[in-house]
């Protein structure tokens, strides 16, 4: 475990770039072997929103729990700057798709903090954090409420501002949105371009939706399953807009790119 | 084409009879049966078909003693006659008192060494693959089935007593525990660890509170288990004790001590499962819901 904060060592600077380098991965299913992810490249550059996009089991969430550290490829490296990945690291936070990652027997607050505590805040310098991380997610007001209190979408906020607090270079997002009703949805997505244009941290968001992927990414990659691949990878127009989401979506620009991209899957 | 309606089900949103207001979200309805009344009713309808078998006469009082013989009974048990107090020397308090203390002691031990010896199990695979058959033959074992040898190593005195109830409670104690840290959610091990956790973080900030529930439920398990062990236990040199005082009364053919014995046994088990439940609901609400 002594190794894995290796990176952390390495002088911070904002936005270095993350890079897969010939990277295979397999797991064992009940049924064999399963290849998630074959001979993947892909370099992510800091600073950017990149989505990863595709069906399920393309291997989108896997390619993201290798970056995140919490699995090792089969073959390949990953590496963030100069630094090889070979852990979990409090430098590439995750939000996961299921809100029970929260810890059900604390409260918001104290869950915001975990991270804090793990890394030995002060209680004062921590309880700014907490306030800061709170407000940003507009949750303030429900600092002292038991994460299981709160609707799915506010679940989904907690885990932003828990991953937020430890100040990490890249913010991992799998599939954070995947569980939410539509309308909900639709204003944590505002809430999440508006936090990364706030930030300019690296995001990797996981997601199946081709909307969401437009709305969202500075950059696209398109992923096609069995084996999973990165079968296309463009810029997107729309992750540094500043009106609201619904005047984005009604765009004819932003059509036509959903319905290319959808074209694209579809080809596949 | 919308599919036809199936109307076989009722569709004006009437749940069935066993779905609980609960269950559906919505109060009782008003004017409905109070909770109280079936356990009350229960109740009277048992005691007064013992008051009517006694009544009727078939039995010899010494077979089936009536309800007023078993209150006398208890008033005896609770004041001084002759000289002496209570039944058998002793007060029931201190009877009831005498089997509790006892379980007390053991479960305690039970605690003290087995929630360690579960996150063991639990947290090093190889020393459960070692420990753990030993853990599940101990516990497999009727307890009473090793007491003599407890009798043989710590003598006829509580000793040997606590040891029976600590021997019984730890296992399942140990095994709910080891079950418990096998079941921590594995997407919360991970948000700890993206957040720099080390191992000993890990288990300290998301595996032992996981473990809480299950801890308790194997607490309710060993106390539930240690109390009908201990009852038993107490038939040798267990006067003062609840058991022991009711295996006392075959000498004496006192059947009206043995029904109050069998009514203060089984209140007090409800009560230890209650109190428990009531922790639980304290210190693991969040459990089930998520």
């Amino acid at each position: 475990m002594t190794q894995q904060h290796d990176e952390g060592t390495v002088e911070r600077h904002l936005g270095r770039a993350i890079a897969v380098h010939d990277v295979t991965h397999e797991y064992i299913s009940d049924a064999g072997p399963v290849v998630a992810l074959e001979g993947i490249n892909v370099e992510i550059p800091g600073g950017e929103f990149t989505v990863l996009l595709g069906p399920s089991g393309c291997g989108k969430s896997t390619l993201l729990e290798l970056i995140a550290g919490l699995r090792i490829p089969t073959s390949g490296i990953l590496t963030i700057g100069d630094a090889r990945i070979v852990g979990p690291s409090r430098h590439r936070g995750l939000v996961f798709q299921q809100s029970s990652s929260l810890l059900p027997w604390l409260s918001v607050e104290d869950n915001v903090a975990l991270g804090l505590r793990i890394n030995g805040m002060p209680k004062d310098e921590r309880k700014k954090r907490i306030a800061e991380e709170l407000e940003r997610v507009h949750l303030s007001d429900f600092a002292q409420h038991r994460v299981t209190e709160l609707s799915g979408g506010m679940q989904q906020r907690c885990q932003i501002a828990r991953a937020l607090a430890v100040d990490p270079e890249v913010l991992l997002l799998d599939e954070p949105f995947g569980a939410l009703d539509a309308l909900t949805r639709e204003s944590l997505q505002a809430e999440i371009r508006r936090i990364w244009q706030e930030t300019g941290r690296t995001f990797v968001f996981v997601t199946h939706s081709v909307e969401e992927a437009v709305l969202l990414g500075s950059r696209v990659l398109v992923m096609s399953p069995r084996p999973g691949r990165v079968i296309h990878d463009q810029e997107l127009p729309f992750a540094h807009a500043r009106e609201p989401i619904t005047e984005v979506r009604a765009d004819p620009t932003f059509v036509n790119q959903c319905h290319e991209l959808r074209a694209m899957i579809g080809a596949h | 084409m919308t599919p036809p309606l199936q109307t076989t089900q009722a569709t004006d949103g009437r749940a069935p009879s066993w779905v609980s207001a609960r269950q559906r979200g919505q109060e009782a309805p008003k004017g409905s049966i109070p909770s109280w009344f079936y356990p009350v009713a229960a109740t009277g309808t048992v005691v007064g078909l013992w008051w009517a078998l006694t009544a009727v006469g078939i039995w010899s009082e010494l077979i089936l003693p009536s309800p007023s013989q078993v209150w006398h009974a208890f008033v005896q048990s609770v004041t001084e006659h002759d000289g002496r107090p209570g039944l058998s020397g002793y007060y029931l308090w201190e009877h009831l008192w005498a089997s509790l203390w006892r379980i007390v002691r053991g479960v305690a031990w039970a605690l003290v060494v087995g929630a360690p010896l579960g996150l063991a199990l639990g947290l090093w695979r190889p020393f459960e693959r070692f420990a753990g058959p030993i853990v599940s033959f101990l516990r497999s074992l009727p307890p009473l089935g090793y007491f003599s040898l407890l009798i043989i190593w710590f003598g006829i005195d509580d000793t040997s007593k606590v040891w029976l109830l600590f021997l019984a409670a730890f296992a399942p104690i140990s095994l709910s525990v080891a079950a418990g840290v096998a079941s921590t959610r594995i997407e919360r091990i991970n948000a700890s660890l993206v957040l720099g956790a080390n191992n000993a973080q890990v288990v300290r900030y998301v595996v032992l509170p996981s473990v809480v529930p299950d801890l308790i439920t194997g607490l309710r398990v060993a106390v539930g288990f240690a109390w009908t062990t201990i009852v038993a236990a107490e038939t040798s040199n267990g006067i003062p004790g609840i058991g022991g005082l009711a295996w006392a009364t075959k000498k004496e053919l006192r059947s009206d001590v043995a029904i109050l014995c069998v009514i203060v046994i089984g209140i007090t088990a409800v009560l230890l499962d209650y109190g428990i439940r009531q922790f639980e609901k304290k210190y693991a609400g969040w459990y089930g819901r998520w």
